[in-house]
């Protein structure tokens, strides 16, 4: 009855529905419950399943105190097998030696580090947590060369990740 | 009944009557979410085991073991984890269909896959192919790990590197490796 290849694209399509469930199961629990510091536009979240914006605050206590940030989310259709495409947009772009000016982040957990049981919520933890151990604002030393030279998109660079506290 | 009682309630007492539903979905939530895949965030389906104690969708396992074949491990604590470390769990009531008719094929309990795996051609599914030859009788898993230049293992300080080399070249090109390995052995045998 069934050949293989209709099996096949049969599999292929429930994985792609499975992909898509866990994007709508994932936006609903954000919106319901954010992480801290992390300000969502339910509105603007419908729109598209392959995009997402949200704000971010900087914590208090920290060197970001009292700054407000756009964090960028871009999903590929391989998510969750494959990491979000993350990225601070808009004129606040966080003055972190980890952040170059055009926003692209170095953060392991965005390429080598990524796994499928990672989420918005633990990038969004992650990259507050990056912002708020951060004691001295500079760019990263590499910064103008970088943002001459790279890729739009960040997910294409070849990142050394630090091993350093920051 | 509890929902019935609730919908007759005043429209006054509505909201309170909605915050401890919502209590309860969560609640009932908590206990769901023991046996979610923690891939795909749904009740596992085809469910496997890891060493490590997580658990996942077959499907969804097998399909991150596919996406980093050369560095496989569990999604929720990094471990080692590969197709024949992990034990299939058959609950009451579940399928008893032969795991193996299924796309991708589930690894049976503590003994390997027979070698006719690869008569059921798995073309078209993402990588199937690869991992029909990886349980063979010959070890080609060996070279799949042996060829790992792709793999970016190198951590430390330094700056951050601009070469805006693409993953998936680098799959190929290991891909490529792999191939010329097995028609170099293939070329000795007949030789
Ligand atoms: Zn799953
Ligand atoms: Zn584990």
């Amino acid at each position: 009855m069934y050949s293989p290849r209709s099996e096949a694209s049969l599999a292929q399509s429930c994985t792609l529905q499975r992909q898509e469930k866990r994007l709508q199961k994932e936006l609903v629990a954000l919106i319901k419950e954010p992480p801290p510091g992390v300000v969502i536009d339910g509105e603007s979240v419908g729109q598209s399943l392959d995009l997402l914006v949200l704000s971010i605050n900087g914590a208090q206590g920290t060197i970001y105190e009292g700054e407000q940030f756009q964090l960028q989310f871009r999903f590929g259709p391989k998510y969750p097998f494959d990491s979000p495409e993350v990225v601070f947009i808009g004129t606040e772009i966080p003055v972190h030696p980890h952040v170059y000016s055009n926003g692209h982040i170095c953060l392991s957990i965005l390429t080598d580090d990524w796994s499928p049981a990672l989420s918005i919520f633990s990038v969004c933890v992650s990259i507050i947590s990056m912002l708020s151990s951060c004691k001295e604002k500079k760019r990263p030393p590499d910064d103008s060369m970088y943002v001459k030279t790279c890729s739009k998109n960040p997910k294409k660079t070849k990142w050394w990740y630090h091993d350093e506290e920051v | 009944m509890a929902v019935d009682e609730e919908s007759d309630t005043s429209p006054r007492n509505s909201t309170g009557g909605e915050n401890t539903e919502n209590k309860r979905n969560e609640g009932r939530g908590e206990e769901e979410r023991a046996f979610e895949c923690n891939i795909c965030l749904d009740t596992a389906k085809d469910a496997v085991i890891s060493m490590c104690g997580h658990l996942f969708c077959w499907p969804c396992l097998h399909q991150w073991l596919e996406t980093r074949p050369n560095r496989q491990s569990c999604p929720v604590c990094k471990a080692a984890i590969s197709r024949d470390k992990v034990i299939p769990l058959y609950g009451r009531g579940g399928s008893k269909e032969d795991p193996r008719e299924k796309l991708p094929p589930r690894p049976q309990g503590q003994r390997t896959e027979p070698e006719n795996t690869g008569a059921f051609s798995n073309f078209g599914f993402d990588g199937g192919f690869q991992m029909s030859f990886g349980i063979g009788a010959f070890p080609f898993g060996l070279f799949a790990s042996t060829f790992n230049f792709g793999d970016p293992v190198i951590r430390g300080h330094g700056a951050h590197g601009t070469n805006p080399a693409n993953l998936e070249d680098e799959r190929f090109l290991s891909q490529l490796f792999l191939w010329v390995a097995i028609l170099f052995i293939f070329w000795l045998l007949v030789a």
